[in-house]
């Protein structure tokens, strides 16, 4: 059935492309033959023009400085300056980016070819990776505002990623996100205050300050774990029963995180924890969201990872066909904390400073809407669903708190027209993406 | 020596004898049928036999070990497969992946692999895959491969899950009810894959039916369950003829 | 601890575990027979108590300019059959919003769209009312009784009396009426329901509106005990009560009840023993305690199901 749906869709596509407009029709084939490769190209020039003559282009059309999303939030701030930034966006971005893609997608796609034979796959995505980044460091380096924006991105994504896990593919619902966000914060800030800084409360630093950044991995990593050991408290009694019980078990263990850190005054109480060093810089937090990313695509592929997903559906059916639910189960929880730990150790080093406050309903409630925003069992939908929101929240910063209205409703119009997300089940094999075109 | 050896299987639910006193043996190759009136207790024997529910008493000795006690998967890893009544697919997964799911506890490459994707991995996922697809190609239901199972038609489902219980790999095969809900060209076609997967790969099987005709058809003995205990036991010939068996029937199914 | 001091204590930890278990028995109504989990509850409370603000501002204006004199008794009964009148809409219009589209759906995204409408109805409320604080009127005069040494309030006494009668008359309705008899059904099995000629959505709605009128009773007889009302008092209140009901067992009247009054004990008297902070960390360990050792609550009965995919 699936494969005539799809071939009905082909079918339309095949007339739409016959029935366009003509210069529509022109650049679709043009872009059709465009790989990732060429857009990211095509990104990396459009940024570098932004970076190097943004500024004068702005004001050339009227605005008073580089517009920070797109423009995007003139149209709550100031929508006389719409065609303004309409006008900046075709000429500094869209047009330049679609002529570099277009022109070199002869060269690009040779490079692609090249690249996906000759190459292993995982460097093949280094090298992507690398122009992204590239492409996203450039356009961040006009204001620290995108900076912040793009760290607070790649965490949600490792968030959303991480609870995906436990809520997509392995059909439980786990609330206990801010509390193994936080128990990563805290830990991670524990230990490079100790070792790394002149602390009232810790004294004096331990090693150099110099060495820190390259510790500094180590120190996540040995949070993700501690994440993990504390997430047992959660799996051991929720996965000996069925039934609603993680859901309950994991929100009580997120109050008693939350109250726990209130109480230990050594480090800070409700007040916080504060004087972490600034670690996580942008490419720090981009190469572990990478490393995040990859490792749950592949364990998501994989037939051990699956083989959550067979739990999921059907518990008997995967026992009686050798799989081990429980180890299952345990795996899929313990590493879905520990990614959660991560990234709320690096969180805490953008900011410098947490609170337990941070880590309470309110964070579980944008980590679910970006989990079920995104989709469930689908890697894509999960970055997906972190990016949109975050860029809709802000996106919507001119609302104030107006914001927390439009922002739930759209969520719910979404999970009624399509209720586990707008990405779900769909995997996309990262060699598609990165296949040639031509 | 045996391969399987049940000795007086007793289960209890709550204060309700569902099982009592139930003995089978099989030899390597041999196919036997479990019958009885709905209710007998045949798929709580299955349960039992496969861990997924306790005994309260007896002894289940898979080649030489009493394999009481232990949990479903490992039950299954040792060459104990089975299929459901109601099939238990996974709703989500395509047919390829029910397939390699099943081969679960070969998977070698330990938790890095699944992680960091090694080369360690590659192999064996390929690996996997090969051998799935022999398995649908001798079920007949390889040009299904990448499709999600929910939707395919039913007697495909069935053989999907069919070739998903021998990815196992399985010594012994249990079918809970193959022809449950299949119309009688569905029913035929079912007779004989399993007839099939007999005779190819000298499989034991172990077939709980309703219908009398595919019991008799396939099986070389009989037994015959009523109220959690075996009434008779025999050829198709005797059952069919046995009284108690007709009687427990009320005459109904047996004619055919 | 005193025998004065521990009966002090226990006064308030009746009228304390009033509230969750008035609330709790919302949460645990929904669970029980929609198998849902009705996140939005806690704000449904607040939503109550403000509505019971409102009411009763106007009462008591309406009496005292002379309009229309009235004796604090009355004011206060009128106070709470209106606002629980007003607040079953409320709940039953959430039903229709966030509840009733996704019948078919996964019950996750239920309870996605519930913790939606609570926080539409926290910032709905902040943006219609602000920020601040709100002062619930003394309806009737406070006095105080002395029972050997323990002082307790006559408010005191009168909502712990009015929501055990409360609870009394909702336990009657779901074993004596047909609607009753219908939600029980329903919670026993969700396919039986339509064939006996009950409409689920009935059912639902109805679920939803009397959860939603005990949880304005309890918003009420909060404000009347702690006079002051803010957008997200129900955050705090509510995600307790919602482990309370959980504790009492699925669809379990009794058990919802009486594991709020547990929690309003444990949270009183790990107030009284220890520093306050510790509160909500001793409270929710011994829950977990709890649910470790008896998986299905007091009362429930072992059930498979989950938050499907």
């Amino acid at each position: 059935m699936k494969a005539t749906d799809n071939q009905i869709k082909n079918l339309e596509r095949v007339e739409k492309k016959t029935t366009g407009i003509r210069p529509v029709r022109w650049l679709r084939e043009k872009t059709r033959r465009v790989p990732a490769l060429g857009w990211l190209l095509g990104a990396l020039t459009a940024t570098i023009i932004e970076s190097s003559v943004g500024l004068p282009l702005a004001r050339a059309f009227g605005l008073w400085s580089v517009p920070g999303l797109f423009g995007l939030r003139f149209i709550f701030t100031s929508p006389a300056s719409i065609p303004s930034a309409v006008i900046y966006v075709l000429v500094v971005y869209i047009i330049p980016a679609l002529i570099v893609a277009v022109s070199t997608a002869g060269i690009t796609n040779r490079a692609a070819a090249f690249m996906q034979d000759k190459l292993p796959v995982p460097i093949n995505v280094i090298i992507h990776a690398a122009l992204l980044y590239a492409t996203l460091h450039v356009w961040g380096s006009i204001t620290d505002y995108r900076v912040l924006l793009l760290s607070f991105i790649f965490i949600s994504i490792m968030l959303t990623l991480s609870l995906n896990l436990v809520n997509g593919y392995m059909g439980e619902f786990s609330c206990s996100h801010p509390g193994f966000m936080s128990i990563g914060a805290y830990a991670a800030s524990i230990m490079t205050v100790l070792f790394f800084v002149n602390d009232d409360v810790f004294g004096a630093h331990i090693l150099s300050p110099v060495l820190g950044p390259f510790i500094f991995p180590i120190i996540l990593i040995v949070g993700g774990f501690i994440t993990s050991i504390g997430a047992l408290a959660v799996a051991i009694p929720s996965f000996r029963t069925r039934g609603d019980y993680l859901a309950i078990i994991s929100l009580a263990f997120t109050f008693i995180v939350k109250s726990l850190l209130e109480n230990l005054e050594i480090i800070g109480g409700p007040r916080g924890f504060m004087n972490q060093p600034k670690y996580a810089s942008l490419p720090v937090i981009f190469v572990w969201m990478v490393l995040c990313i990859w490792t749950i695509y592949n364990f998501t592929r994989s037939t051990l990872g699956k083989a959550s997903c067979a739990v999921r559906d059907n518990e008997t059916g995967a026992d009686a066909m050798t799989i081990n639910t429980r180890r299952t189960k345990m795996i899929t929880f313990l590493f879905a904390a520990f990614w959660a730990g991560v990234a709320g150790g690096l969180f805490a080093h953008v900011m410098g400073y947490i609170n337990p406050a941070t880590f309470g309903v309110l964070k579980l409630s944008e980590v679910l809407a970006m989990v079920y925003l995104g989709g469930l069992n689908s890697v894509l939908g999960s970055i997906a669903g972190a990016i949109g929101l975050q860029f809709l929240l802000e996106l919507l910063r001119p609302l104030a708190m107006l914001k927390w209205i439009v922002i739930p409703v759209l969520l719910i119009i979404v999970m009624i027209r399509r209720p586990t997300g707008l990405i779900a089940f769909t995997e996309i094999k990262v060699e598609d993406i990165l296949k040639p075109r031509n | 020596m045996p391969l399987l050896e049940v000795k007086n299987l007793t289960i209890y639910f709550g204060g309700l004898r569902a099982v009592h006193n139930y003995n089978v043996t099989f030899e390597p190759g041999q196919v036997r049928g479990l019958i009885g009136p709905n209710g007998a207790g045949k798929t709580t024997t299955f349960n039992m036999i496969t861990g997924i529910h306790r005994p309260t008493s007896g002894e289940i000795i898979f080649e030489g070990q009493n394999i009481v006690g232990m949990m479903p998967h490992d039950i299954a890893s040792m060459g104990i497969a089975r299929t459901f009544q109601n099939m238990r697919l996974w709703r989500h997964m395509t047919v390829m992946e029910h397939i390699k799911l099943a081969m679960y506890s070969k998977i070698e490459y330990g938790l890095i692999g699944a992680f960091f994707g090694t080369p360690k991995r590659h192999k064996q996922e390929t690996e996997f895959d090969e051998k799935a697809y022999h398995f649908l190609k001798l079920l007949n239901v390889d040009r299904y491969t990448n499709q999600v199972v929910t939707g395919l038609p039913y007697g495909v489902q069935r053989r999907v899950e069919m070739a998903r219980a021998l990815a196992i790999v399985p010594k012994i095969l249990l079918l809970d009810e193959p022809t449950a809900g299949m119309n009688p060209e569905e029913m035929l076609d079912m007779v004989e894959v399993i007839r099939q997967i007999k005779d190819e790969l000298k499989l034991t099987i172990f077939l709980i039916e309703h219908r009398m005709r595919v019991v008799m058809d396939l099986c070389e003995i009989i037994q015959t369950l009523d109220f959690g205990e075996i009434i008779a036991e025999g050829t198709p010939d005797e059952i069919r003829n046995n009284e108690r068996v007709i009687e427990a029937y009320l005459g109904k199914e047996v004619e055919v | 601890m005193s025998l004065n001091a521990f009966l002090q204590n226990l006064a308030n930890a009746l009228q304390w575990g009033s509230f969750y278990a008035l609330i709790a028995l919302g949460y645990s109504m929904v669970y029980g027979i929609l198998m849902l989990f009705n996140f939005a509850h806690g704000d449904i409370f607040m939503v109550g108590a403000y509505i019971g603000l409102f009411v009763s501002t106007s009462l008591v204006t309406l009496s005292a300019t002379g309009i229309l004199p009235m004796a604090g008794w009355l004011i206060l009964v009128l106070t709470i059959f209106i606002s629980m009148f007003l607040t079953s809409f409320v709940g039953m219009a959430v039903e229709r919003v966030a509840y009733r589209p996704l019948r078919a759906a996964p019950r996750a995204s239920a309870a996605i769209t519930g913790l939606m409408v609570g926080i539409i109805l926290e910032t709905g409320n902040l943006a219609l009312l602000g920020a601040q604080r709100r002062k619930f009127p003394e309806i009737i005069a406070q006095s105080t009784f002395h029972i050997g040494q323990v002082v307790v309030t006559n408010t005191k006494i009168l909502i712990i009396i009015l929501s055990i009668l409360l609870m009394i008359a909702l336990h009657q309705f779901i074993r004596r009426t047909r609607w009753g008899m219908a939600m029980r059904a329903m919670a026993y099995d969700f396919v039986v329901v339509p064939l006996m000629g009950v409409s689920i959505n009935r059912i639902a709605a109805m679920t939803f509106a009397i959860g939603s009128a005990l949880a304005a009773a309890a918003g009420i007889f909060f404000g009347i005990a702690y006079p002051v009302l803010e957008p997200y008092m129900g955050l705090l209140i509510g995600w307790k009560a919602f482990v309370a009901a959980i504790l009492g067992g699925r669809g379990s009247i009794v058990g919802a009840a009486l594991a709020g009054f547990l929690l309003g004990f444990i949270e009183i008297f790990v107030a009284a023993i220890f520093p306050s902070t510790l509160r909500d960390l001793i409270a929710y360990s011994i829950i977990l305690i709890i649910l470790t050792i008896r998986p299905h609550g007091f009362f429930g009965e072992a059930y498979s199901a989950r938050l499907r995919l």
